[in-house]
């Protein structure tokens, strides 16, 4: 039994993403956006609960002849020891067997140098931060399948292998509405601002008439009234009476 | 009064089509299907399942849902300005606001069955355009003759 002041991390959202750091992580490859952190009372927290939690992404896609990063990190309430041990197999689309690609053990990377990915695998991750990711270069179609990732722990050795599905593409294929969202969004948003530009203008030029008008109106009254003292119009003498 | 109320009622019926035109999965249909825009309708042994579209062109496809919902805004828009207009506007002016409003809408439906036109179900044998497609292309009429109608109308001066 290990004594410690158990807090209980629950999910209060859905989870969409790699998760990296401890804080905020939940369960099952998944990352939470927002966490609680409920403090329980100080109890003892039986072996069973201890089990090593995997993270990797869910799906990934990528573009034939781009590298592309798998992450996988773990979460264990042991703190990291130094014979952590990090594993990768790959298991092609369509085939039941896997192999192993890539071993991390008594702190040496080890990549495949036999197999499909030699001489495009390399390790990125940093173990001391439980991070166990691996970069795979110039992807081929016949990468596509399921990649498996492994941690160890020890003691804390009891848990499950995550999976992450990559999907190589000759065109990254667009999401569905991205465009419509994008076309509709920008028509609207310079109707919008056409119309702010349009009566701002107005504005602006109703205030510049209006002071310049002023001016004008005070100078034509000086001149109105002396006009009026002006020449009469001559009387016309066939109306004359006599 | 009554071109007033004949306008008026002109313009929601263009607003219907336009709805209907853009909401219904109707551009094309054949036997048994009853497609796009957003889905594709497939009657299978006398019961209708609704199925994704797969295989489509997406950018078009995207363009085709982004104009037409656009031209159902735009005349939603170009009603609404129309009856504020008739208040505010002095008297003797012409709706342009609204005139351009409908065209735009006018513009915008042009341009989605235009590309439908072109770019989809072009080397298919069986099959035609329903109705969705039908209302599409006679509110591109009207939402012309009701852009002119709006541009050259001047507000009665009494």
């Amino acid at each position: 039994f290990v004594f410690l002041p158990s807090y209980r991390l629950i999910c209060t959202q859905t989870c969409t993403q790699l998760c990296s750091d401890f804080a905020s992580c939940c369960v099952n490859a998944c990352v939470c956006l927002s966490v609680k952190f409920i403090p329980d009372f100080f109890l003892p927290v039986p072996e069973q609960s201890q089990a090593i939690v995997i993270y990797t992404g869910w799906e990934r896609h990528a573009l034939v002849g781009s590298d592309i990063r798998l992450s996988c990190s773990f979460f264990s309430w042991r703190w990291t020891s130094e014979d952590v041990t990090f594993s990768w197999t790959y298991r092609p689309d369509g085939s039941r067997d896997s192999i192993s690609i890539f071993h991390y053990t008594g702190g040496v990377p080890y990549v495949d140098n036999k197999g499909p990915f030699r001489d495009r695998l390399e390790f990125v991750g940093n173990p001391g931060r439980r991070d166990g990711s691996i970069l795979l270069k110039n992807l081929e179609f016949t990468d596509n399948g399921t990649f498996t990732c492994d941690a160890k722990n020890p003691p804390d050795i009891v848990g499950r292998p995550s999976s992450v599905r990559l999907l190589v593409f000759e065109k990254v294929p667009i999401q569905a509405g991205v465009i419509t969202g994008a076309i509709i969004g920008v028509v609207l948003g310079l109707l919008v601002l056409i119309v702010v530009i349009y009566y701002l203008m107005r504005f602006l030029v109703a205030r510049r008439v209006f002071s310049l008008s002023v001016s004008k109106h005070g100078k034509k009254k000086k001149e109105g009234s002396q006009q009026r003292q002006g020449p009469v119009p001559p009387a016309d003498p066939s109306k004359i009476k006599v | 009064m009554l071109m007033l109320a004949g306008i008026v009622v002109l313009h929601i019926t263009t607003i219907i089509l336009l709805l209907v035109a853009t909401i219904d999965n109707a551009w094309w249909i054949t036997d048994s299907i009853s497609t796009d825009l957003w889905g594709k309708w497939v009657l299978t042994k006398s019961e209708w399942h609704y199925t994704n579209l797969i295989n489509y062109p997406d950018e078009y496809l995207q363009t085709v849902q982004a104009t037409s919902v656009l031209a159902c805004i735009f005349a939603t828009l170009a009603l609404f300005v129309f009856v504020a207009q008739l208040f505010t506007l002095p008297k003797g002016q012409r709706f342009t606001f609204t005139g351009i409003l409908q065209l735009i809408a006018c513009l915008c439906i042009m341009i989605a069955a235009s590309i439908y036109t072109a770019e989809f179900h072009t080397s298919e044998s069986e099959g035609g355009y329903g109705h969705s497609y039908v209302l599409a292309w006679i509110s591109f009429v009207l939402t012309f003759l009701l852009a002119i109608t709006y541009l050259v109308l001047r507000k009665k001066s009494e």
